[in-house]
């Protein structure tokens, strides 16, 4: 069965379906999330969130979109959000601290990467520290593999508009990670 | 070849997916031109980075628990909004009940009266003002818009 076809046995309120769905895309959406937000019990529960938020909106599914798109679009809003709120919450956190702007921590080991020599740590820290939009096109571009055609339809944006942004991003990184990356 | 023109196909070729003669004719546009080659060196080096970054793998034990909690959490949410709905039911006959002794008992004073009746429509309109704002900020709020698609 395709997704759109348990999709439309999920709406009709059949639950093994949608376990079949859940199933079926339970490690990209986690890994995904664990790209986007970099951290391993906040991927869980937001990848647990998206699945929730689809199967509580599944009469408002369209069958002509594909349901990985729509799933994606929920995923990325909820962790959007979430790194919103973390933002405000680490913004008031320095504030108390007075510590301003943070420099790359290249030393501090993330969670969620193996195998993180000194390289590695600093261009993670530097494409945790871009804006959203940027670090979104570089998860999806770099880490995913993504072809330019799906990551297109996932953002709902032309594909000029992904090789731009994709510029965009890898130079604001270029930029973070300094000199040692010109040579 | 504009600047447009040159990112694009140096997008391109960092990902591997230009054919030869768009990479001929890249490394023809920038041939000399130190900022281009710099940045072109550099996109590359990145790519080559994040191209050997690896990720922790879960547990199986994790992958095989998920649904479980998954499931836990929907029967969770559909168990809150059976008990909000009801507890709404209950507090607005409860509301209604009481309210309609307290209007028609004569050993109540007028005045008590139209000061809780006062009381209760400044409550009602302070909440409908908080639920249009949701509401209008939900309308409104890109995000929000697009988890609820």
């Amino acid at each position: 069965m395709d997704d759109a076809q348990l999709m439309v046995a999920v709406q009709q309120g059949d639950t093994a379906a949608f376990r079949i769905l859940v199933d079926r895309y339970k490690k990209r959406a986690y890994y995904t999330a664990l790209k986007l937000v970099g951290d391993s019990d906040d991927a869980s529960d937001l990848s647990q969130e998206a699945f929730i938020r689809v199967y509580n909106a599944r009469r408002r599914y369209d069958r002509t979109r594909p349901f990985y798109a729509w799933f994606f679009a929920i995923l990325r809003n909820l962790a959007k959000n979430h790194l919103k709120k973390r933002s405000v919450r680490s913004e008031y956190a320095a504030q108390v601290k007075d510590c301003g702007e943070q420099p790359l921590e290249a030393d501090k080991a993330p969670d969620c990467l193996v195998e993180a020599d000194e390289t590695r740590k600093a261009v993670w820290a530097a494409v945790e520290k871009l804006s959203y939009d940027h670090r979104e096109i570089i998860i999806l571009r770099h880490f995913e593999d993504m072809p330019y055609e799906e990551i297109a339809r996932l953002l709902e944006i032309p594909i000029g508009s992904v090789m731009s942004r994709l510029y965009y991003a890898r130079r604001r990184l270029r930029d973070l990670l300094g000199e040692a990356y010109e040579r | 070849m504009n600047d447009e023109e040159i990112q694009t196909l140096m997008m391109k070729i960092v990902d591997g997916v230009a054919s030869p003669g768009e990479e001929q004719a890249l490394r023809q546009a920038i041939q000399g031109d130190e900022k281009w080659e710099t940045e072109l060196r550099a996109f590359r080096r990145i790519k080559e980075v994040t191209d050997g970054m690896r990720f922790k793998e879960l547990p199986d034990s994790y992958w095989s628990g998920y649904w479980t909690n998954l499931y836990r959490r929907l029967e969770r949410g559909l168990g809150w909004m059976l008990l909000s709905t009801g507890a709404v039911v209950l507090l607005a006959f409860a509301g209604t009940i009481g309210l309609s002794r307290f209007y028609s008992d004569p050993a109540i004073h007028i005045v008590v009266k139209i000061g809780v009746s006062l009381a209760g429509l400044g409550c009602i309109i302070m909440m409908v003002s908080v639920l249009r704002e949701r509401l209008f900020a939900r309308k409104h709020e890109r995000y929000e818009k697009e988890v609820e698609r």
